[in-house]
């Protein structure tokens, strides 16, 4: 694996869905006419949406559509919003979707990033520091995964979501995002052995 | 099924791609952008929603069930794809469907030319709770409660609708979104989860 110089000290963040009395300010702020209120909704949530985005779709372009898309969305849609749901997940849920429809509407072969196995042949170091060739190998296995699956595996392992959060936000039952994830990870490590037999 | 303890090369991964990643130059200016040449979003008025007349042009097979005062909405029949992100294993979180026969809204009083009586049932032995959300009630999931029978698992409850064509869905323990699947399905709105379709006649002659 591939080795740079920056020692990038990372604290990982989670998708936090929960109550925000600001994100209640800024829409009531916004569907009064102040649409700087939005900028403050998009500033907090778009890396998180950001990372979500790229996880599935295996690239920054569709990301950056997928985001476009999901924002916009959220903004036309505004009014039906209710305080009593927290905006966060209300914002995720259509976020989830879009990342559906842009992954289906494209010929993702054609957009994930395609490396070299030989990145894949080193076993992962604890201590290794940040690599942009990790990332790439990252978003590769991950497009491997069908997108079901690679949606549970996201969610749960990336995003840390609980299931009962998963099951809120993509309408599938607890017991089959379970059996999703299971399947994803078993998917994930077999590739990885694979690969290194190679 | 518990949760597994991920293998150390799967965790590797899952910790990697917990990392921020950071979009191409300019992507939320221009994302703000887009919403600046947008209209602002308008909250819909309800009482104009609920007053209002409107013409609504009805398909032959929905005027013919008007036409003998049957209206039936509301059943839960469990057909679910993978496309949209179900699969039968949804169906647990309510218990087995089965299909039932809805209430004619011809046994219902109806007072207006507008306005007309539906009742949505649904079938969800093991639900704790279920409402009908829909365009009619803001989407709001604790605005019409359904109520379930003594016997059996039917929830059901009774709205006066105004004609039109309306989006509606169910919301199972106040979480679980689901569409009817015995009516048709509305596109795709992009906000996660299927909508279904009802067409409500506007004339009572």
């Amino acid at each position: 694996m591939g080795v740079q110089a920056s020692n990038v000290t990372f604290a990982p963040w989670r998708w936090v869905i929960g109550s925000d009395m600001n994100d209640a300010d800024d829409v009531r702020a916004v569907l009064a006419g102040d649409v700087d209120a939005y900028a403050r909704l998009v500033d907090r949530y778009y890396d998180r949406c950001a990372r979500y985005a790229v996880r599935m779709l295996g690239n920054r372009d569709d990301a950056e559509d997928a985001l476009q898309a999901t924002f916009l969305r959220a903004y036309r849609a505004l009014a039906r919003y209710k305080e009593q749901d927290k905006f966060s997940a209300w914002l995720y849920r259509i976020l989830v979707n879009q990342c559906r429809s842009v992954a289906a509407r494209r010929n993702h072969r054609d957009k994930v990033f395609i490396r070299e196995e030989a990145l894949l042949l080193n076993a992962p170091d604890r201590d290794r520091m940040w690599s942009g060739e990790d990332e790439e190998f990252v978003q590769r296995v991950l497009a491997e995964l069908d997108p079901l699956l690679r949606e549970a595996f996201v969610l749960k392992y990336i995003e840390e979501l609980s299931y009962e959060e998963m099951a809120t936000l993509t309408g599938v039952g607890i017991s089959a995002l379970k059996m999703r994830v299971k399947r994803a990870c078993d998917r994930l490590r077999d590739r990885w052995e694979r690969i290194k037999d190679e | 099924m518990s949760e597994q303890e991920l293998h150390p090369n799967v965790e590797w991964i899952a910790r990697e791609a917990r990392r921020p990643v950071v979009l191409g130059a300019g992507a939320r200016e221009r994302l703000l952008d887009a919403i600046r040449e947008e209209p602002l979003p308008e909250r819909p008025s309800r009482v104009e929603w609920f007053t209002g007349r409107r013409r609504v042009a009805l398909s032959p097979l929905v005027g013919a069930a008007l036409a003998a005062g049957l209206v039936g909405i509301g059943v839960l029949a469990g057909r679910f794809s993978n496309d949209d992100g179900r699969d039968r294993d949804d169906r647990t979180a309510v218990g087995q469907p089965e299909t039932v026969a809805t209430a004619p809204s011809g046994q219902l009083p109806s007072n207006t030319d507008t306005v007309r009586v539906l009742k949505f049932v649904l079938v969800a032995p093991q639900a704790a709770s279920v409402s009908v959300v829909g365009d009619f009630n803001g989407w709001d999931a604790k605005a019409t409660m359904m109520t379930k029978t003594r016997t059996g698992g039917t929830w059901s409850v009774t709205m006066r609708i105004p004609a039109g064509r309306h989006l509606y869905a169910f919301v199972v323990d106040g979480k679980q979104w689901m569409a009817d699947p015995s009516a048709p399905l509305a596109p795709d709105d992009g906000f996660g989860t299927p909508n279904s379709v009802a067409l409500v006649g506007g004339s009572s002659s």
